[in-house]
């Protein structure tokens, strides 16, 4: 389906990556597998080194120590935003919602809206769109979007597949009115029937975590994980981004009469290199307009990639220039969203360590 | 469809010196998960075609896998 917002922008983003950094050389040393072929896979996917959280660190405690330094920083006021969307799959609890936890340990003001929303990869794109959405409320002056996953909690160390790529993280990204009359398109798909090829099998009601849901199990290719462990069909993901993203980024550039050229940076969720390179190759998108850098400096943190790829490759840039950007997010759902925006003159774009 | 230059990527992909239509693909070290993705890749890149991982499991030679391929194609 498609979206049309006016009058919206971006208007700052900053990124939280926890400081501790994991190398692939490291997580070798897990793997049940001939070094040669894990060193191929290092080099073939881009694995190279990886930021995850000390095992006690939740999504709250990243976006806490965030929204702070905004604060200090006077890059924000506590009372200037009116909602604060939270789009995570690893909440501090089932319940209450995450963005209640945050509201109440900032003791931010009680005429806020708070909601989780349970999205990954094309969570960025999809809090957007959420905040847009809430701007067309005239009570409404600012959205913060967060984004922040912890999900290396719930990966297999002994599992290549998922393991080295995976990263935590967690970003604000400040939404709100534009002064000229802008427009941003965006182009939504979703898949339920494929809602298994990214999935936690246990640990919900459905399969209540238990001894046995914690007992490691041979997936083949000696790859070792529990029900309670993050599952991902790596294959299956190959292909749906394979088949579906050149469509979606294609359908959305039609819809807009745009073209390639036109876009200066294309922004795609990160999942490793070998499939952005794929991707940007089969929609004869120059490389250079296309980064896939994230994953082999920090992993793939989820609905945290595209602002990580936005700040690690513009930085402050972002702060004096302006671009025509696309991003396009993929994963769980299965979720497919692009979006096409102006995005620059920002108040902030930068990357910082959670220490 | 261009077979030597599928034989030609199929050596690549297994890190063998050559792969001939009748070797049999579990009798290389180097059939694993990444080797199945990496052929995903090839006939996607190389011959236009979009292949499943569940559609290569029957596959027990290189052979079958080139029909595979060339199946899509028509």
């Amino acid at each position: 389906m498609n979206f049309t917002f006016r009058r919206k922008r971006i208007s700052g983003i900053l990124t939280v990556l926890p400081a501790r950094e994991q190398s692939f050389v490291d997580d070798m040393k897990n793997f049940n597998f001939p070094e040669a072929r894990s060193l191929k896979l290092k080099e073939v996917m881009g694995y190279d080194k990886h930021r995850i959280v000390e095992p006690s660190v939740c999504v709250s405690d990243l976006v806490v120590f965030a929204l702070k330094h905004l604060f200090e920083k006077e890059l924000l006021l506590p009372d200037e935003f009116d909602a604060l969307i939270l789009v995570t799959q690893s909440p501090d609890y089932f319940m209450p919602p995450t963005s209640n936890v945050i509201q109440g340990r900032l003791n931010l003001k009680k005429d806020l809206f708070c909601v989780d929303i349970n999205q990954g990869c094309a969570g960025f794109v999809i809090g957007l769109i959420q905040a847009f959405l809430l701007l067309e409320q005239e009570s409404i002056r600012k959205v913060l979007v967060v984004n922040a996953d912890v999900l290396s909690r719930k990966t297999s160390p002994k599992d290549r597949n998922s393991y080295p790529l995976i990263g935590d993280g967690a970003s604000i990204t400040v939404v709100e009115r534009d002064t000229v009359d802008s427009v941003i398109h965006a182009n939504l798909k979703m898949d339920g029937t494929r809602n298994n090829v990214l999935m936690i099998p246990a640990g919900g009601f459905r399969r209540p975590s238990s001894p046995e849901t914690a007992c490691l199990e041979d997936v083949g290719d000696n790859n070792l994980r529990a029900k309670d462990h993050l599952h991902m069909d790596g294959s299956a993901v190959f292909n749906f981004v394979q088949v579906e993203v050149p469509a979606l980024i294609a359908d959305l550039l039609q819809h807009t009469g745009s073209s390639i050229e036109q876009v200066d940076y294309f922004f795609c969720h990160q999942p490793n290199r070998f499939m952005l390179q794929k991707l940007a190759d089969k929609m004869r998108i120059p490389h250079a307009k296309m980064p896939s850098n994230v994953v082999e400096n920090f992993g793939n943190s989820s609905g945290v990639t595209i602002p990580t790829a936005i700040a690690f490759n513009l930085g402050d840039r972002l702060i004096q220039e302006k671009f025509k950007v696309c991003f396009a997010g993929f994963g769980v759902g299965l979720t497919w969203g692009a979006m096409l925006l102006d995005l620059g003159r920002v108040n902030f774009n930068s990357l910082i360590d959670y220490a | 469809m261009d077979k030597t230059l599928f034989y030609e990527q199929m050596a690549q992909i297994l890190d063998a010196e050559e792969v001939k239509p009748e070797n049999v693909l579990k009798d290389f070290e180097t059939w694993d998960s990444l080797a199945v993705l990496s052929v995903m890749a090839m006939a996607d890149s190389k011959f236009g075609v979009a292949i499943k991982a569940d559609e290569m499991r029957s596959a027990v030679t290189a052979a079958d896998l080139e029909k595979l391929v060339e199946g899509k194609l028509k």
